[in-house]
This record gives C-alpha cells, sequence and structure tokens, in this order.
C-alpha cells in the first residue's frame, strides 16, 4: 500500500530506484526498489544505521550520482531520461545542498563560499552581491562577511553552508548530517534554521541518526539495507499503488 | 656505515615499488645526463684533451690561428700563425729556449699523396701524407709501434727516401700486416720505405676527422709536397705553409720567449721585399708571434668549432637543468603522497635529519641509476653525435666509448642532479606538520609544496622557451645559409676530385691528359657536360692573389686588391651555372699558346671597375706592376660563391687550365695541375663513379679519384657544423618543451589530486565542467605565463651570445620569439588540459566521499 497526499502535486518521485557498487566479482546493493514521493513543503528526515543507503538516496535526489537504475521525476520532469549536463542544470538551478563537514573552501572568505553556487550562473557580479549581501543579512553572518571558514566555529561554518546552499533559493534543500560535526546547541539553532526554511517553503530532506533533529520533520523514512523499511507517510511495498481518495 | 646501507637498501626497495615513478626519473635523467656526457665526449677530445705524447705541458706552438693551407702576403692583424720554410729555419736557430721546434704542414688533404704498396693485388690509394720536419717525433717523445719513427738523419738531403705510417692506416687499409714495416711503397711515383708505425694512440700534431697516413720528410717536399713539381723549400720566403710546434727547455719564461720570437720574426720579415716597401713600415713593427700552450697540438677543430661546443655545452646543461626541476617536481609529488609515512615516522621519533638523509639517499640513489642510463644514452648519443658532426671521418680520432674522464663527469653529474633535486622535496616533506598530514584534511588550494613545484614549473618553462628561441633563431639561421642563393646549378651535376701531379705527370704533358680525359668522359653513356677545372664552388679551397690592374697606380701595401681565381675548362660555366653576362667564357681555343686571357666574375667588376668602367679589354696580373699586362679580361660572368658562405662573394677571376703567366710562370706551375673534374649528364646516370673511375684508371693506373659526389651533396656538406648545431640546438629545444610539458602536467595533475574534495564541492554547488577546465586551465596557463614572462626577457638577453653562430638573422628576431612563445603556450595548454579534463570528470559523490 503507498499513500500519497492528494491534491497536491508531487516534486519527487522515485519509482523502483536501485544503486549497487561493484567490488571485484561481487555487487553490493546500497538502495533496493527504492519507491518513494515527495511532496513540497514537506521535511522529510532519512535515518538507519550505516551502510543502509541514506547518504546515497540523499546523492540520487541531488543529481550528484548518475549511476542508479530506476525512474526519478523532479516536478514532472524525467530525470532518468536527461543527460549529465541536463541534470547538473537542473540540481543547479533547484537543489541546495548541506554537508556534515560543511565542505567550505578554506581559501575563500565567508562571502566569496557564499557566492559559489552564483558564480556557476550567469548572474551579473552586481546582482551577486546583492544577492550575498541579503543572504548574509537573513542568516545574520553580515559581521563574519570577510572571515576565513577555520576563524569560525562549527555551528557557524554550517550557518554559511545553509546559507551557501539557500543563496539561489532552491526548492528542495539536501543535508546530510547537517548536524553531525555539532554540540547539541549548536545543532539545535541549525534545526531552528531548517524548520523556517521549511515554514518558508522550501522542501528538505535531511539524513540523521539524531532522533532530536527527525523530530523537527514532517515525516521520517527509514531505511534498512538498501531498502524502505518504514516511512510515517505511509507503508513501503513493492510495487507501488497509488490511493486515490 | 650500515645505516648508509640501510638507507640505500629501503631506498632500492621503495624504487621498485613505485615502477612508473622510477622509470619516468630515470628516463629524465638519462636523456638529461646521457645529453650532457654526449657533448662533453666532444667538448674533452676538441677542447681539453692533451695529445696522447710525452709530458705535454713542455709543447708551445708558435702561434694562435687555424690559418691554412699556403699563404702569401701580411697576415691578419700581423699576428703570424704560419711560416715560411726559411722562417722557420731562422726562428729555430734564434731560439735555443726551445730543445726542439718541429714544423709541420699547415694543411694537408685527401688525395695530396697516392699510395700503392709492393704487395700483390694492392692498388693505388688516395692517401694524407704530411710533411714533417726531422725531430718532429722528438718534440712529442714517442716511441715507434713497430719499426722506427722519422729521426733528422731521415731528413737530409740524399738520405734514403723513408715515411711513418700511421698506427690505424696500418690497421685499416693493411691489417697490421708487419711485412708492411721495411717494405717499399710507392708514393706519387716515388718509391720510398716505410720506416716504421706511429704509436696505436697518437694521431698527429692535431685533433682532426682525418689524421694523416702518412708521415714524410720535410727533405721530400720537392717531390710530394703540396708545391709540386716546384718547391716551397727554396726561393719561397712569402709563402707561409708551415705550423711550428716545440718543447721549451725546463724552467723557460714562455712571455719572455715570446717577445724575443717576435723580435726576431721582425728581423726577418725586414729583409722580405714585401716588408721593404715604403707603406710596410707600421705592419713591419707590429708583426708577432703569440705563443699558446701546445699540449694539445693544433688546435684548429678547437677555433673552427669551440664556439658551437661551448654554446652546446650550455643548452645541454640547460635541459639538465629543466631535467632535474622535472625530478625535483616528482619527487617533491612523491614525498607528498608518502607524506602520511613521514609525519608517522615523525611521530614515532624519526629526526627531521634523519628523514631528509634518507630522501637525500633515495634521490642520489636514483640519479646514480639514471647516471648508469645516462652513459648508455651518451654512448648511443655520442656515436651519432660524430657521425653527424664529421660524416666524412677517416680515423676519427675521438672514441665514443665513453673515457674515464667522460664517466667521471656522468657520475659527478648523476651525484650533483640527486643532490640538487634532492634538498628541497626532502626539507618540504620533512617540514610537513605530523598532526596536520595524520589528519589528512586538504580542501586548500595551498600547500608548502605547492610554490616550490610552481615555481620548479615556471623556472622550467622560462629556460625551455630560451632553448626554443635558440632553436628556432638556430634552424633559422641554418635556412637561410643552405636556401641562400649560390648562384650554382646543381641538378645533374657531379664532382669527382683527382690528382695529376700524384701520378706523375710533367706540366708539358697534361694538355694530352686533359684531352684525354675530356674526351673519355664525354664519351660516357649519359653525359653532356665535361669539365676540369683547379677546384670546384663550396668545396672549401681557394686559391688568392692580388690583382695589378694595367694603367692604374700601384696598390699600396694595405689596399684591398685580393681576388680569388681558378683555372677552368671551357664547358665548367655551363656546367656550375655561371651566366657569361658580357664578353664571352673559356673556349677550346684558350690553349697554353694563345693570348692569355680571364674572365671575371660581376663582384670583380665592381671591385676594380666600381665607375662603370668596361672591364672587357682591361689586363691584370698578380706578381706585381710589372705584370699588369699578362692577362686580358675577355667576360663577365654571373656571381656564384665559392668559399666563406657567411661573407658575401669574393671578386673573382677563371683562367684556361694550361695558359702560364707571363711574368714568374714559374710560380704559375702548380696550377696547371686541375683537382677537380665537373660532370653534367642527362638525369641520373647509373654507375657513375665506377665508370669515371674506369676511365682514369685506363688512361693511367696511378689516376686514382680520392672523391666523387653530387654537386648537390658537395654543396650540402658545406653545412655540416651548423646543421650539427641547428639540430642539437632544436632537438634539445623539443627535449626541453617536453619535460617542461611533463612538469607542468604533473604539477597541475597532483594539484587536481590534491584538489579533488575540493572540486567535488564545487561540482556539488553547480560548477559545470567547461568552469572546472577552466579553472585548472588557468592555474597552469597562469604558471606557464609567468614562466614565458621571465622567460623572454632572458632568452632576449641570451640570444645575444649566439649572435656570432647566427647566419642573416638577428639575434633579437621577433617572429622567432612569438613562435617560440607560441609553442610553448600551446604544450602548456595541452599538459594542463589533460589534468583539466579529468578533474571536470571528477565524481562529487566519491570526491567528497573522501573527506
Amino acid at each position: 500500500m503507498y499513500t500519497i497526499l492528494t491534491g497536491v502535486k508531487s516534486m519527487i518521485e522515485l519509482r523502483n530506484v536501485e544503486r549497487s557498487y561493484k567490488t571485484g566479482h561481487t555487487e553490493t546493493w546500497v538502495l533496493r526498489r527504492v519507491n518513494l514521493t515527495i511532496h513540497p513543503w514537506e521535511f522529510i528526515t532519512v535515518m538507519g544505521p550505516s551502510g543502509a543507503g541514506k547518504s546515497s538516496l540523499l546523492n540520487v535526489l541531488g543529481m550528484l550520482d548518475d549511476q542508479w537504475r530506476g525512474e526519478l521525476l523532479f516536478d514532472e520532469a524525467e530525470v532518468h531520461t536527461m543527460n549529465r549536463k541536463q541534470r547538473a542544470d537542473l540540481a543547479r538551478r533547484r537543489i541546495g545542498m548541506v554537508f556534515q563537514s560543511y565542505h567550505l573552501l578554506d581559501d575563500l572568505t565567508v562571502a566569496e563560499n557564499i557566492d559559489l553556487p552564483l558564480s556557476y550562473k550567469d548572474i551579473p557580479r552586481q546582482e551577486r552581491q546583492g544577492l550575498v549581501a541579503d543572504t548574509l543579512d537573513r542568516f545574520n553572518i553580515v559581521g563574519k562577511k570577510d572571515l576565513y571558514p577555520h576563524q569560525l566555529s562549527g555551528g557557524q561554518q554550517q550557518l554559511v553552508g545553509i546559507a551557501r546552499a539557500m543563496i539561489h533559493k532552491p526548492a528542495l534543500l539536501l543535508a546530510d548530517e547537517p548536524t553531525g560535526n555539532l554540540q547539541s546547541k549548536q545543532a539545535k539553532e541549525i534545526m531552528e534554521m531548517f524548520r523556517q526554511l521549511n515554514e518558508e517553503g522550501t522542501t528538505i530532506v535531511q539524513v540523521t541518526h539524531s532522533e532530536a533533529n527527525a523530530a523537527y520533520g514532517t515525516r521520517t523514512i527509514e531505511l534498512r539495507d538498501g531498502w524502505i523499511h518504514s516511512d510515517t507517510a505511509g507503508e513501503a511495498t513493492d510495487i507501488p499503488v497509488e490511493v486515490r481518495p | 656505515m650500515n645505516r648508509l646501507i640501510q638507507d640505500i637498501k629501503f631506498a632500492l626497495r621503495q624504487l621498485r615499488k613505485a615502477p612508473g615513478f622510477t622509470m619516468t626519473a630515470i628516463i629524465t635523467l638519462a636523456l638529461g645526463i646521457g645529453a650532457n656526457a654526449a657533448i662533453f665526449t666532444l667538448v674533452h677530445a676538441v677542447l681539453m684533451k692533451n695529445l696522447p705524447v710525452a709530458d705535454p705541458a713542455m709543447l708551445v706552438r708558435v702561434g694562435d690561428q687555424d690559418d691554412c693551407c699556403v699563404n702569401g702576403g701580411v697576415p691578419d692583424g700581423n699576428n703570424y700563425s704560419i711560416f715560411a720554410w726559411e722562417l722557420y729555419e731562422h726562428l729555430r736557430d734564434q731560439t735555443p729556449e726551445f730543445e726542439n721546434l718541429a714544423a709541420m704542414q699547415a694543411g694537408y688533404g685527401l688525395g695530396g699523396i697516392t699510395a700503392r704498396s709492393n704487395r700483390p693485388g694492392d692498388l693505388p690509394k688516395p692517401s694524407r701524407g704530411e710533411m714533417v720536419t726531422g725531430n718532429y717525433f722528438q718534440v712529442f717523445g714517442l716511441k715507434p709501434y713497430a719499426g722506427r719513427l722519422i729521426v733528422p738523419s731521415d731528413d737530409k738531403p740524399g738520405a734514403p727516401m723513408g715515411v711513418v705510417m700511421s698506427y690505424q692506416t696500418w690497421r685499416r687499409d693493411y691489417g697490421e700486416d708487419p711485412s708492411i714495416v721495411g717494405s717499399t711503397f710507392v708514393l706519387n711515383t716515388y718509391p720510398v720505405s716505410i720506416l716504421g708505425i706511429t704509436p696505436p694512440s697518437f694521431y698527429g700534431d692535431r685533433m682532426t676527422d682525418s689524421p694523416p697516413d702518412f708521415y714524410i720528410p720535410m727533405v721530400l717536399e720537392p717531390q710530394l709536397g703540396p708545391a709540386h713539381p716546384t718547391t716551397l723549400l727554396k726561393d719561397a720566403r712569402g709563402s707561409n705553409w708551415l705550423y711550428l710546434l716545440g718543447r721549451v727547455k725546463p724552467g723557460t719564461d714562455v712571455k719572455k720567449l715570446q717577445g724575443e720570437m717576435s723580435a726576431s720574426l721582425r728581423n726577418y720579415l725586414a729583409t722580405l721585399p714585401l716588408y721593404q716597401k715604403k707603406d710596410q713600415a707600421k705592419n713591419l713593427a707590429n708583426s708577432h708571434v703569440t705563443l699558446t700552450p701546445g699540449g694539445a697540438g693544433i688546435e684548429n677543430m678547437k677555433q673552427q668549432v669551440g664556439a658551437g661546443l661551448k654554446m652546446l655545452i650550455t643548452i645541454s646543461a640547460l635541459v639538465l637543468l629543466i631535467a632535474c626541476a622535472n625530478i625535483a617536481n616528482l619527487v617533491l609529488v612523491r614525498g607528498m603522497a608518502r607524506r602520511t609515512e613521514t609525519s608517522i615516522r615523525m611521530a614515532l621519533g624519526a629526526q627531521r635529519s634523519r628523514l631528509i638523509r634518507q630522501m637525500l639517499t633515495e634521490s642520489v640513489v636514483l640519479s646514480c641509476l639514471g647516471g648508469i642510463a645516462g652513459i648508455a644514452v651518451a654512448y648511443g648519443g655520442t656515436r651519432v653525435l660524430l657521425s653527424m658532426a664529421f660524416p666524412n671521418a677517416h680515423n676519427l680520432p675521438i672514441d665514443a666509448t665513453p673515457a674515464l674522464p667522460v664517466l667521471g663527469f656522468a657520475f659527478g653529474l648523476s651525484l650533483l642532479t640527486g643532490l640538487i633535486f634532492g634538498v628541497a622535496p626532502a626539507w618540504v616533506t620533512s617540514h610537513s606538520q605530523p598532526a596536520d598530514a595524520l589528519r589528512g584534511s586538504n580542501r586548500s588550494t595551498s600547500d608548502r609544496s605547492g610554490w616550490v613545484q610552481q615555481s620548479l614549473v615556471i623556472l622550467q618553462a622560462a629556460l625551455s622557451l630560451v632553448l626554443l628561441v635558440g632553436a628556432g633563431l638556430m634552424a633559422k639561421s641554418l635556412s637561410k645559409l643552405e636556401n641562400q642563393d649560390f648562384g650554382v646549378v646543381t641538378a645533374n651535376r657531379v664532382v669527382a676530385h683527382f690528382s695529376p701531379e700524384n701520378a706523375g705527370y710533367k706540366p708539358e704533358q697534361l694538355q694530352a691528359l686533359y684531352d684525354k680525359i675530356t674526351d673519355d668522359l664525354h664519351a660516357l653513356p649519359g653525359v653532356e657536360r665535361v669539365s676540369l677545372s683547379l677546384y670546384t664552388p663550396l668545396e672549401g679551397n681557394n686559391w688568392g692573389e692580388g690583382v695589378f690592374l694595367q694603367g692604374r697606380p700601384e696598390p699600396g701595401a694595405n689596399s684591398q686588391v685580393g681576388a680569388s681565381w681558378l683555372r677552368v675548362g671551357p664547358e665548367y660555366f655551363d656546367i656550375v651555372g655561371h651566366r657569361v653576362v658580357r664578353g664571352r667564357g673559356i673556349t677550346p681555343q684558350d690553349t697554353a699558346t694563345s693570348t692569355p686571357v680571364v674572365v671575371v666574375n660581376e663582384t670583380f667588376v665592381k671591385k676594380f671597375f666600381p665607375n662603370g668602367g668596361n672591364p672587357i679589354g682591361a689586363h691584370f696580373g698578380v706578381s706585381g706592376m710589372e705584370s699588369a699586362g699578362d692577362w686580358e679580361i675577355v667576360g663577365v660572368v654571373s656571381d656564384i660563391k665559392y668559399n666563406n658562405l657567411k661573407q658575401p662573394t669574393r671578386a673573382m677571376y677563371f683562367r684556361p687550365l694550361l695558359q702560364l703567366a707571363h711574368t714568374k710562370p714559374e710560380g704559375d706551375t702548380r696550377s696547371l695541375y686541375a683537382g677537380a673534374i665537373m660532370l653534367q649528364t642527362k638525369g641520373s646516370v647509373e654507375g657513375l663513379e665506377s665508370q669515371v673511375r674506369h676511365t682514369l684508371a685506363n688512361i693511367n693506373p696511378n689516376l686514382t679519384l680520392t672523391n666523387f659526389d653530387t654537386f648537390a651533396g658537395q654543396i650540402h656538406g658545406q653545412f655540416n657544423q651548423e646543421r650539427l648545431i641547428a639540430r642539437l640546438t632544436l632537438m634539445f629545444g623539443i627535449v626541453a618543451l617536453a619535460l617542461a610539458s611533463v612538469g607542468l602536467y604533473g604539477v597541475t595533475a597532483y594539484s587536481v589530486a590534491r584538489r579533488t574534495p575540493e572540486i567535488g564541492v564545487r561540482m556539488a554547488l553547480g560548477a559545470n565542467r567547461s568552469s572546472v577546465v577552466g579553472m585548472v586551465l588557468r592555474e597552469a596557463m597562469l604558471q606557464a605565463g609567468i614562466g614565458l614572462a621571465i622567460g623572454v626577457p632572458a632568452a632576449w638577453i641570451c640570444s645575444r651570445l649566439v649572435q656570432s653562430q647566427l647566419y642573416n638573422v638577428s639575434g633579437h628576431d621577433s617572429t622567432v620569439l612569438a613562435l617560440a612563445v607560441l609553442v610553448l603556450a600551446f604544450a602548456a595548454c595541452a599538459a594542463g588540459l589533460i589534468p583539466a579534463q579529468r578533474a571536470a570528470s571528477t565524481d562529487p559523490v566519491k570526491a567528497l566521499r573522501t573527506e
């Protein structure tokens, strides 16, 4: 049985998505026949033990990985039929990513790090500067704009990471263990930020081990050995069946 | 000691574990060290090697120029390096400071002697014979290999005719046959006995690609000398043709001796009519000799190719420097890759000095392996080099097998390169922070090794540009030299050299001989034209005289009245390509008994008739004003270059083969003997050389060919030195470019590998392939750009140093510079593009996972 919110167009649909890695003669499966529908405004938490396929799922959603099989629709666009460049273009426009270890570039200032996604788009320099200033303001880090990552605390670095992910106003924000390297107080601040972004309309998919962080989400999916083990929005089945009202 | 052995063993193990790195490094080193050792073999032989004689330090040469072969008049700068026989005797007798002062023929060529052994079946062979004084071998303190060497008593009038054969000739031509010693040979129709064989290591008094086959006592000069059938020993006070080399007594003050000999020289010259003219006082006062160390013998080759060799050794050293920079980069990258290992060692208590020593040991072991491979490259390279430098060598006294000094040079070079490329990486790697390295965090674009690597690449790019510019200049110069308009026609033309005087012909027999040769060769199928001549264009020969025009004032001592000349047959102008532009050429009617005539070239007209006067009908001679009526100018032909390719065409005049000058005809006799036959054929004629040989042998078995070549081949041979230098410079330039490209590639690839996580982040944040390619390429091009910015002025400055080697090309040739910059920029772009493409193919998932 598979339940979807009715009357709302889905943002993402995964159909029978599978991913495996070949090591020598053996094939290791990290995602098995994953069927999933994500709607706008959802705040989904993906949980599961190490090696369950959480990050792999995030990479598929973030279009960083194109070695999977199955079907993926993003706003009804068939991602599985797209080539690498088209997928990258789509991701660049619609998706933002936040990483556990922030992945800020050490040699760039806070402002330059935030500007990075814009620098890969055809946006005039002046407009970019305005957007960076707005984002710095929105995330309350104007005072830190000229500092380098190593001059910031972990929480501040992750805030910059989120600001960088949000600067181009993505529809979907993917976060891989966003608080994994933070103390609980900083983690709480980051999660509050996520909640706020979600309330403002950003769809969020986070991977976490933390039950406390999961509580910020509106839906929790648990993965085990690549399979969807549970989904608070309904039950996972082998064959997707659409339920209409 | 144990620790050193342990370090060496560990180094060998480490190198074995990284075969790709080791092979790349060894090949790079082998090229660098091999090229240097090969060039050094030449440098050692030509510039540094002493003659293999007793106590070479006591040998002194009187003179310092490579003047050749029979010269008259006042020498350049009044500096005497070549002497007349009587002048030699004067100097020898006036300078007791010499234990022995020997004289030897300045110019001897192939075919100067035709030698035939008394062994059944042996044919006459064109050979090289050098006239030497009886004390020649005493000066060198040599012992014979077999028989005996020439002694002063052999050089006395009436002594039995005997010569010494060189060991190399004995081995090559006579298979070390012991019966040769004491046997009778026929040299140019004269029976002489072979007194003995020189020591195997002795190659004569000078480094040359063609050492003498026979050493002939000076007393035989009238029979076997260069002026035969006349002589340079009597009544030839103005003919300078001997080099002087002697052994001074211990304690001799050479500087003082030089002054004394110069004074003695002036005393002698004052007795010559040439210096008794009133405007010669200044020349006489300035006449001098320069005494130079004679341990290396007569250093003509040093004068001729020394500058080129010095340039080549500098270039090859630069290539080695680039190779060192490359290896340093490789070692540095490897050191970085082994940073964790180093950090673990340091964390476990290893001292910095110990780590540096270990890494240095590895570098030195690597460079020694490179050195061994380099010696193999040097051996092969030297053989190629020698065949390129001396394509017509005959008994070349330079051995391609690396000699002890060359081996020492290569080993020293290996150690030095090992230290040079090992020190910086060892220092940088050993100064990494263990904590950082163990943490393995690297998302930054900067680290300690970055600037060292980039500096090395910049250095490589700059040096490569200098070498490329040098290569470009040399190639352009060679092209201009080869493609200049010599004025000749070379298609279907061949040149055969022979020596009728060696075959014993008397002057009065020559007309019949020349007619017979011309007729018989004309009769060969495919032969269109035949002409004998004294010599031919661009074969390295030149006869020159001062011109005295009738009706003009007598030229002063310092007037430029010299002109080159030769005797030619009637069809010569057509064969060679001289167009008759005025009057007529030489005809069959210009015989020994007809009115003496000459044909001059256009430069002659410009030089001697500068105001547009008509040269036809004018008269001149070459033996003073009294000879001014000797010859009538009957024609003018177009210019052709005969001698120095880098100088403008000389004024020339052409005489019939057998007309003697009215004035001093005895001085004109030697020139009656033609030295060359030129043939024009209808297309290519199969077996022409053999047919010409047979034709001559049928006329007289002693008429042997000393050389046979196409006219084009003869001209091609004039550029051997320039071609060698241009080719080697180009080769070094290409090697340098390749090494610099590999260096840039290595650094960029390393940078990409190190920045994989960063590139992954960028791609995860939206960077597309082209922006990643652009980013990596920008960095590579920035380094190349800085290298070019340094290299352009460096090349600009260095090119001034090679100006003397260039022909009609400015050292500051902007086309060459621009082309070199383009080539380097292109190579840098190509070298950067591969890692840039790799960077663009970074899988962001994998890249982020490595964090």
